[in-house]
């Protein structure tokens, strides 16, 4: 019974966008059954199109420019965690959760309105800033729980033999918590990705791939909405992939030195 | 002499220990410190200041998108005397309550088959990619499942079951929630796995030894045991549903007019920056008695074990 309810529960979360991928083969430009056969026409009409590349261009540039942020401030956050105690600690940690817990809603107006008091135009870079906001709590969360294994005597081990604090961290620090860095950042670019909640308000003119499926929803009927959707939803899910497989491959290696530590 | 001469390094270095480590762990909690500058600076520069300026700006008057200090309240009342908002909080609500309730609800069984039933975690991955395909994507799909020509209605006028297409399919309460359900069932699924997963699978063998049902086993132990995650799941849904103003737009038809669209129009179209705050605020301040009334009636029916449970 619960088993059957959970085949269900898949095929009601999965149907939905199957049916985009399919449509989007679709020869004729109509969304509904019977199905005429296959073509490649609205692929080819979007790889054609200057605004579709124009988006997936400024998608990348944030993608990549808010990870990168992402990265470096998430990480110092998460070796901050990893030495501090107590209230400090439990304020820290809110703080860096605080952000995802409010509606992005309320974040790009907040935003909007600290760029215009300080004079800083709304343009890609605005739109990273509001990135990592986004990306940044959901880093330091999916960093943490598997930091906690880490046993900070390594590092005073390599102070105690002469290390820089730099020196330790990059010998000793990184090279353990490296692979788990890598899989929260290729995540934050997925996050990135997909974001457009706070991108609606605090980008300028620019369009990101979001707000370009957006704009193509709402004007009219056009079928190569659904060869875009694919072509994003390829492009997260393969994101994702690649950060699942650094994650776990991180751990798999792990538990084999755990399982054989006499060598 | 020589006894105290031997017997004096050791004290030293005994005494000499102490300190020495005192010192590093201070040592240890100030780089803690020098590490969290950074991501604090970050933090309060682009969240904290601009939380507070929202805010501060609810009291300021505008004059089409510019902002003009002041510190008045007509923002709150305006906001507060125009049934508009009653209106848009009513549809906010309901899209809120209909899919926090429904996507905890149907996920809770899901839930339960991954932590006590399957030991492979394979349906939760799954789930959870489902999660990463994007928001816009599965709006637009219900939209081509459910349109006026989209394939429910054209199958069905095929098979000459309907004549017209069925119009409450789109552009209805059905189409908005079954739209925000979708997109949050995984978000849900992710909670609740994560709070079952607190509970050993003895707890609930000893409520079946102690002759409880799956209904008592349910209403005694998993509920008050899980109601941390079933809180979160339910709030977090109900934030995220309530505030959304795409997928009423882009499915909505009347109901199209939600608190998180009339914020946002004060914010794009309107140029009315200082009152879109002060609804925003008024919002969040919605949002909290939500959150107050949930924790109240969990704990009076005895679901949620605070203080007055041990008593």
């Amino acid at each position: 019974m619960i088993r059957l309810f959970t085949y269900i529960y898949m095929l009601f979360l999965y149907a939905p966008v199957a049916l985009i991928v399919l449509f989007s083969f679709h020869s004729s430009p109509s969304l509904s059954f019977p199905f005429e056969g296959f073509s490649m026409r609205w692929y080819e009409q979007l790889l054609g199109s200057y605004d579709f590349m124009t988006a997936l261009r400024n998608s990348a540039i944030v993608g990549g420019a808010s990870a990168v942020l992402t990265t470096i401030l998430g990480t110092f956050s998460a070796l901050a965690l990893m030495r501090m105690k107590g209230r400090f600690k439990s304020i820290f940690a809110f703080l860096n959760f605080a952000p995802i817990a409010l509606p992005g809603l309320f974040l790009g107006i907040a935003l909007v309105i600290l760029f215009s008091l300080i004079g800083l135009p709304r343009s890609l870079l605005t739109v990273i800033i509001g990135h990592t906001l986004f990306t940044f709590p959901f880093f330091v969360e999916s960093v943490r729980s598997r930091l906690e294994y880490f046993d900070l005597s390594y590092e005073e081990a390599a102070r105690d033999l002469g290390a820089s604090p730099l020196k330790a961290f990059w010998l000793v620090t990184l090279p353990i918590i490296g692979p788990t860095i890598a899989g929260a950042a290729i995540l934050a670019i997925a996050l990135s990705l997909d974001e457009f909640l706070i991108t609606i308000f605090v980008t300028g003119s620019e369009t990101t791939l979001p707000l370009l499926i957006l704009s193509m929803i709402r004007r009219a009927v056009d079928p190569s909405i659904n060869a875009a959707s694919v072509f994003m939803l390829t492009l997260t899910i393969a994101i994702i992939a690649i950060a699942g497989l650094v994650m776990t491959m991180r751990r798999r290696r792990l538990e084999l030195e755990r399982a054989e530590p006499a060598e | 002499m020589n006894a105290v001469n031997q017997s004096k390094p050791v004290v030293v270095g005994a005494e000499a220990s102490v300190p020495i480590k005192t010192v590093s762990i201070d040592k240890k909690a100030l780089s803690g410190y020098l590490l969290a500058t950074p991501p604090l600076l970050f933090l309060i520069i682009f969240f904290l200041v601009p939380s507070i300026l929202l805010f501060v700006a609810s009291f300021w008057t505008s004059k089409t998108f510019t902002m003009i200090p002041a510190a008045t309240i007509a923002n709150y009342a305006r906001t507060l005397s125009a049934s508009g908002f009653y209106d848009s909080l009513w549809i906010s609500m309901q899209n809120g309550f209909w899919t926090a309730t429904l996507s905890t609800v149907i996920s809770a069984p899901v839930a339960y088959y991954i932590v006590y039933k399957t030991r492979s975690n394979a349906v939760l991955y799954l789930a959870l990619v489902s999660w990463f395909s994007s928001y816009l994507v599965r709006v637009y799909a219900w939209r081509t499942i459910l349109g006026t020509t989209g394939v429910i209605n054209s199958t069905l006028q095929q098979f000459g079951i309907i004549d017209q297409p069925l119009e409450w399919l789109v552009f209805s309460k059905f189409s908005v929630i079954i739209t925000l359900v979708h997109i949050m069932l995984p978000f849900t699924l992710l909670l609740l796995v994560s709070g079952l997963r607190d509970i050993k699978k003895d707890y609930l063998e000893a409520s079946a030894d102690l002759g409880g049902g799956g209904f008592t086993t349910l209403w005694k132990v998993i509920i008050p045991m899980a109601h941390k995650s079933i809180v979160s799941s339910f709030m977090f849904t109900f934030v995220l549903a309530a505030s959304d103003y795409i997928t009423p737009q882009l499915l909505g038809g009347r109901d199209a007019m939600t608190t998180g669209l009339l914020i946002a129009n004060q914010f794009r179209s309107v140029g009315n920056w200082p009152l879109g705050a002060a609804m925003a605020y008024l919002l969040l301040a919605v949002f909290m008695l939500v959150y107050a009334t949930l924790l109240g009636v969990l704990r009076a029916a005895n679901l949620a074990p605070g203080k007055r449970y041990h008593d």
